[in-house]
């Protein structure tokens, strides 16, 4: 029975167009409005980091170091308000072994020589203590690295920190004064499949 | 439905293969051309993103491009993925080579900086007795870089200068800044020529084989491209000992086929052509084929400097911008001691330099380069690089790409003339920096590893003999008559100027040369 409908069905079928151009034509439906763009926010919109790299006292040596080398500003936030060590925490962690040793050894470095010098964390330096540590950041720029892998992981992180924070939703949000920033920044080339 | 059998199959189709596709079809020849990439569409292909909405913020994958030191996450899809192509270099003796592959090729990116070799370079040996001269000098490569130039709306200024030859140039009407103007007069003092820049303005976005050579081509319906063509060899017919085409796999499926043709032309790029041929085990009677590897040594920002009359803003308006090129000065005249041949070298002036260059950090960093906002003067080197046989690339048969074909292995290291130059170019833009009463902040003169400026050339070169090289001053192959090889491949030396214009007017005049060698039956 179905099947026999289903032949009659098709049976019609060519004979209905020839019956529709009979039909006066149907007036034209109201224009729909058109849907609002969406708008989607970035994982740091909404979300926390999950740092997972580095131990808790590389970290917290890491924060220190963040905060000198790119400090808020009114009106400016810095690394830390950027979650530049968040970050960090996961490029390091991406990264080819080389630079994660040159980090992590950098970073214990640091510790240790505050230890011997101060008997104190880094991250628990004052800017005096601190700054008295950071002084190959002090020495003329050269483009062969430091020997050094103290002052070879500052380097590094004079710029990557930097970056990272000029780069950060927040800093771009607070530029655009608390507003979500919208547009610019540079063109980016597509997979292309 | 059958294959056609075409009379010439084109392997590439960037700056040399595009070129070799414009000048054939116009002349009636029904072209195949592969290509290893996909087709782009540079309007769609990229969107404005800030950084802050990319994974990396901006500072790109650490682990994806180890070789590929101008990739950043904006462009880091351009580049060709290393993990699918890859290639082998002793550890202690980097290579960077740096491919593209999309219908285009290369010069879907290049940096348009357009030269043409003089003499100098055409007959080097001629002037300080190393290595070889070319087969060809400028006179037989003139006509055909006056045809190229207007193509690719080459702009510049006519100088008269023998060391770097005036083209056929929309002129640059362009003033100098009064900060440049005074570098000028420095250089000038010390027999050193400043001229302005030359760039091919191509069409729109582009300066491509895209846009200024494959649509002509199509046009005369003599084209056929077919993309995402990973060649793996070339064909031989047993009985001729004649190329008769090109095996190739299909870049996503790897599904494999066979493409006839009468002639075969190469222009895959240097080391990619240089790999497709020794992997076909052909045009190597002279054993030079992969050898004699060279390119130009860069040090980009060799002189960072900063000029003091334009520190907080005190220099009025446009008193320092733009830039210009020096072309190479050394060893025209004059032998210097510790090197052969010369170096050359762009500039630009107003940028504020990099924050890596000040010692400081924290807020006296952001107080200093605010101070220095528009100060900077900065140069680039590109030095010639020898070519030596010992520099070379052959196939390493352990290690294969995606789709199964063994990948190359590259041994290249700059020797103590190119570190010499490096020095004495060095030397020289800060003693200029000084002179004019600018602070040298950095200054650096060790090359960037081989490979790096993406000039590599001379792996397949033209000679007058079989012997010594693998092509005839046509392009010609010595050992086959039916095959072409028209990139980079074929140079004999580089010297200090970027190829591709060099590139494309000897793939224009090697076409010309087919064309005819096949309307008199004699390929």
């Amino acid at each position: 029975m179905r099947r026999r409908r289903f032949i009659q069905a098709l049976a019609a079928a060519p004979a209905a167009p020839a019956l529709l151009a009979q039909q006066p034509a149907p007036a034209p439906a109201p224009e729909a409005p058109e849907a609002a763009p969406l708008d989607f926010s970035i994982a740091d919109e909404g979300a926390d980091p999950v740092s997972k790299f580095f131990s808790a006292r590389q970290f917290a040596t890491l924060k220190r170091l963040c905060d000198l080398l790119m400090p808020a500003a009114p009106g400016s936030p810095g690394a830390l308000e950027a979650r530049v060590p968040e970050f960090m925490d996961f490029l390091i962690g991406d990264a080819p072994v080389q630079r994660q040793q040159l980090w992590l050894s950098g970073l214990d470095g640091l510790e240790y020589q505050s230890q011997t010098r101060f008997r104190k964390a880094f991250a628990d330096t004052d800017a005096t203590q601190a700054d008295t540590l950071l002084a190959p950041l002090r020495q003329p720029w050269s483009f062969e690295p430091p020997n050094d892998p103290g002052a070879r992981l500052l380097a590094a992180a004079k710029q990557d920190v930097r970056t990272a924070t000029f780069n950060s939703f927040e800093r771009n949000m607070a530029a655009s004064g608390g507003k979500r920033p919208r547009g610019g920044g540079g063109l980016y080339w597509l997979p292309v499949e | 439905m059958a294959a056609t059998n075409y009379d010439v199959l084109i392997i590439g189709s960037g700056a040399s293969g595009g070129m070799a596709a414009y000048t054939l079809t116009k002349k009636g020849i029904k072209c195949l051309m592969l290509d290893a990439g996909p087709p782009v569409d540079v309007q769609n292909n990229q969107v404005s993103k800030p950084a802050w909405e990319l994974p990396y913020r901006g500072l790109g994958n650490p682990a994806r491009l180890p070789h590929v030191v101008q990739a950043n996450e904006y462009n880091a899809n351009q580049w060709v993925d290393e993990k699918q192509v890859p290639y082998t270099h002793d550890p202690n003796s980097p290579f960077n080579w740096v491919r593209v592959r999309y219908v285009g090729g290369k010069s879907l990116f290049w940096s348009r900086m357009s030269f043409r070799l003089s003499d100098y370079e055409f007959k080097a040996k001629d002037y300080d007795g190393f290595g070889d001269n070319w087969p060809i000098s400028l006179a037989d490569l003139a006509p055909y870089y006056d045809q190229v130039e207007p193509i690719f709306r080459v702009r510049g200024r006519k100088e008269g200068l023998k060391q770097l030859p005036d083209g056929n140039f929309i002129e640059d009407t362009t003033s100098w800044s009064p900060a440049v103007q005074k570098f000028i007069g420095e250089a000038s003092k010390r027999n050193i020529a400043v001229t302005k820049m030359r760039s091919s303005l191509g069409r729109g976005q582009l300066a491509s084989s895209l846009n200024l050579l494959l649509p002509d081509a199509l046009a005369t319906g003599n084209l056929t491209i077919i993309p995402d063509a990973v060649v793996r060899d070339i064909t031989v017919d047993k009985n001729t000992g004649r190329v008769n085409g090109a095996n190739f796999l299909d870049r996503h499926s790897s599904r494999e086929m066979h493409a006839k043709a009468k002639v075969v032309v190469l222009g895959a790029s240097c080391l990619e052509s240089t790999r497709i041929l020794l992997n076909s085990g052909i045009a190597n009677s002279s054993g030079a084929l992969g050898h004699y590897l060279h390119d130009q040594f860069y040090i980009t920002q060799c002189v960072q400097a900063v000029m003091p009359e334009v520190r907080d803003k005190t220099a009025p308006a446009g008193y320092a911008s733009g830039g210009g090129y020096i072309p190479r000065f050394r060893n025209l005249q004059t032998k210097e001691k510790d090197f052969l041949r010369g170096y050359a070298f762009d500039f630009s002036a107003g940028s504020t330099p990099d924050a890596k260059f000040f010692p400081l950090y924290g807020k006296a960093l952001d107080d200093a380069l605010e101070a220095h906002r528009g100060t900077g003067f900065s140069g680039t080197c590109m030095g010639s690089v020898l070519p030596r046989f010992e520099n070379h690339a052959r196939i390493n048969k352990d290690v294969t790409d995606a789709w199964g074909i063994p990948v190359l292995h590259i041994q290249a290291r700059y020797g103590s003339n190119e570190f010499n130059m490096a020095k004495d170019a060095i030397n020289t833009m800060a003693e200029l920096c000084r002179a004019c009463g600018w602070e040298v902040l950095a200054r650096h003169d060790q090359p960037l590893p081989p490979g790096y400026s993406i000039h590599e050339v001379g792996t397949c070169r033209m000679g007058d003999s079989p012997k010594t090289s693998v092509l005839n001053k046509w392009n010609q192959s010595w050992d086959i008559k039916n095959l072409f090889v028209v990139d980079g491949s074929s140079f004999v030396t580089a010297g200090s100027q970027n190829p591709t214009m060099t590139i494309l007017s000897l793939s224009m005049r090697a076409s010309e040369y087919l064309a005819e060698q096949m309307r008199k039956n004699e390929l």
